[in-house]
């Protein structure tokens, strides 16, 4: 028989910062399980739908239509310069992914109590397959985006290369928030039923129908505490201008993020070691 | 080698009293300690909330210990009830690798096994198919497939094998079988005494979150049914009513071996003497005594034993006394029986008393036969060869 490379140590909840390490390495060894539940997620969305992935370019293609007709036509908002339906697509494009991933992770684990009561796997799973399914829609949305740029005459300039740390940056806020909802909705179900209400004002504060000049300098630094607010903005420096993302707004998001990730997967763990008892 | 290794563990959980609303702490297991060795198969046997589900939970790290601490050397996986994280909306072959996936297995292992796992289901080509079009059967099937496939160092075994049909059932059995050969440490927690008998290698007796006994098969499933004949005679003593005062009341139902020692429980093919006893007040002509043995919930009646059905007429004259029946060979499988027993007049249609779930019997594995009873036979080889005494043929 071969050596037994592993030792488990099972013991009491203990929600403390080494033990991140531990519960990281226990999650590498379930890659193929990510891989292969997002994958499910991503096949079962659309799967007896008749617009199957239409869906994810329409979503915020109907958005931006509105957007267009109600705050462009109707209300005058600005849009820096560019036409104000690529203005809106550029920030919907991450904010519906956010939106997509927070809002379907939140209530992975509640939905998902069968499995949980039954079988051991790394919980973290759950809410972050949402997220990569997620990653997929938004890589559909980012081609329409693509045809409207064309639509649009508006060229595109080697900056949109920022995209790629950019929506990594964009990923990990949506895991960090995702982990955090998504276990809070173990112990309160208030937090599913507040879901629909909370992102809403959570667009309304991030920069998506307006920009982001328009908020006033002394509200600058509590309204860039909310990352959307650099990561959305950062949207619009790289495909609208062509240059690279705004320094400042972009840095808050950043610094936030790194805080909030370890944060809310300690606070997923300390909830984890006691789910199956409670979900 | 210790493979697995439990240290002083409890579970404490927080259970919500409907009508007080407050919380109270429930020790569903109390500082619990046992090992298991290297390809050694343990049982865990006890009540329903005796804490067998809730150890089950805390080694597959489904939930954690309130306390103490748990060592397991090696790969752990849970052969639990079937169908886990199966989609309806997808096929059979896209179950499996997610199911496959999510029971731990990696998705070169499934791709390694994935023609055995559909053989040993018997679903066929439906494996292209949803598995919202499956049968209930079907979909049991494949989900048990793919768990019987996974190849861990330590199994975990819950109650499964009450699926399917006897013949899945066997297939089952037979790949338990062919994984403990294999050198695989298993935990099995079951109801089904007699499998945990014919498993394993140990057994643990679990009572009100403790271990209260270990040992051999045989010795604990014993001690455990003798456990549950004191308190199930206790709890139906006290609900029995008292009869009204009769002509003749049935006193006690005992048993006996053929030394006339008394016993609790017997053997199945061994011989076994029941005796009724009773008291009669006043003289009571063509009396017939019978003598019942129903299931333990007592649905079913399995066999019944009557001085009606043979021999002269009975007259029970006043004062106690008692009537025996003797069995050759006992025709009950193992389990538990709840005994009624009744006096009548064979021309009267009232019974003039009615004895019921006073007393139990327990049948153990004695000479085992498949089937729902054991029927005393015998046997010798007929026909011309036996005459002959040889075995060869002649045109």
């Amino acid at each position: 028989m071969a050596a037994r490379a592993q030792l488990i140590v099972i013991r009491p909840a203990d929600a403390a910062w080494a033990n991140i390490g531990a519960h990281l390495r226990r999650l590498s060894e379930y890659g193929d399980l990510l891989r292969t539940l997002s994958v499910h997620r991503i096949n079962v969305r659309y799967r007896q739908t008749v617009l199957g992935v239409g869906w994810a370019v329409l979503q915020p293609l109907l958005m931006m239509t509105i957007f267009a007709i109600v705050f462009s036509r109707l209300a005058g908002m600005p849009s820096e310069g560019a036409p104000y339906a690529l203005f809106a697509y550029a920030a919907l494009l991450p904010w519906t992914f956010l939106a997509t991933a927070v809002t379907s992770a939140t209530g992975s684990l509640v939905s998902n109590s069968d499995l949980i009561t039954k079988v051991y796997f790394p919980r973290e799973i759950l809410p972050g397959t949402y997220v990569v399914a997620a990653l997929f829609d938004f890589a559909i949305g980012l081609l329409a985006l693509g045809a409207l740029m064309a639509w649009y005459e508006v060229p595109v300039r080697p900056a949109v290369l920022y995209l790629v740390p950019v929506m990594m940056l964009l990923a990990a806020w949506a895991l960090a928030v995702s982990l955090l909802m998504s276990a809070a909705q173990v112990r309160w179900r208030d937090v599913g039923v507040a879901m629909p209400v909370f992102m809403q004002v959570w667009m309304f504060v991030s920069p998506v129908i307006y920009p982001l000049g328009v908020v006033p300098d002394a509200w600058r630094p509590l309204y860039l505490l909310n990352p959307m607010a650099g990561i959305v903005n950062s949207f619009r420096d790289v495909l609208l201008r062509g240059t690279p993302p705004a320094a400042g707004p972009l840095a808050f998001a950043l610094i936030v993020t790194l805080c909030a990730l370890p944060a809310a997967y300690l606070f997923f763990k300390s909830v984890d070691a006691t789910m199956a008892d409670i979900v | 080698m210790i493979d697995v290794a439990l240290e002083q563990v409890s579970k404490c959980y927080r259970i919500r009293r409907p009508l007080e609303d407050r919380l109270q702490d429930f020790w569903a297991v109390r500082d619990l300690s046992f090992e298991v060795g290297r390809g050694e198969t343990l049982g865990l046997i006890g009540h329903n909330g005796a804490g067998k589900s809730t150890i089950f939970k805390l080694l597959s790290q489904i939930t954690t210990p309130t306390t103490g601490e748990i060592r397991l050397a090696g790969r752990v996986a849970a052969l639990i009830e079937v169908g886990s994280g199966f989609h309806p909306e997808l096929t059979g072959r896209e179950n499996v690798y997610l199911s496959g996936a999510i029971l731990g297995m990696r998705r070169k292992e499934i791709e390694a096994k994935f023609e055995r796992i559909v053989e040993f289901s018997g679903v066929g080509a439906f494996i292209d198919n949803p598995v919202k079009w499956y049968s209930s059967g079907m979909y049991v099937r494949l989900g048990f497939a793919v768990a019987a496939h996974l190849e861990p160092d330590i199994l975990l075994v819950d109650e499964v094998l009450a699926v399917g049909d006897a013949a899945f059932q066997a297939q089952c059995l037979e790949r338990l079988n062919e994984l403990r050969r294999g050198g695989t440490t298993m935990i099995f927690i079951s109801h089904d005494l007699l499998t945990i008998e014919k498993l394993c290698d140990r057994v643990g007796l679990m009572d009100r979150g403790r271990l209260i006994a270990s040992g051999a098969p045989h010795d604990v499933i014993s001690e455990y049914q003798h456990l549950t004949a004191s308190s199930q005679v206790a709890a139906m003593a006290n609900a029995t009513a008292m009869a009204p005062f009769a002509a003749a009341k049935v006193e006690m139902v005992t048993f006996h071996d053929v030394q006339g020692k008394d016993v609790l429980s017997a053997n199945t093919g061994e011989p076994l003497i029941a005796r009724v006893h009773y008291a009669v007040q006043s003289l009571v002509q063509d009396a017939v005594v019978e003598l019942f043995y129903y299931s333990r919930d007592g649905r079913v009646l399995h066999c019944q034993q009557s001085t009606a059905v043979g021999g002269g007429d009975l007259t029970l004259l006043p004062g106690p006394g008692a009537i025996e029946f003797t069995m050759p060979g006992l025709g009950l499988q193992p389990g538990t029986y709840t005994i009624g027993a009744t006096i009548r007049q064979r021309s009267g249609a009232d019974t003039i008393d009615w004895f019921y779930g006073r007393t139990a019997l327990y049948v153990e594995p004695g000479r085992n036969v498949r089937g729902y009873f054991y029927t005393p036979h015998n046997w010798r080889l007929v026909g011309e060869y036996a005459q002959r005494g040889d075995h060869t043929h002649q045109a």
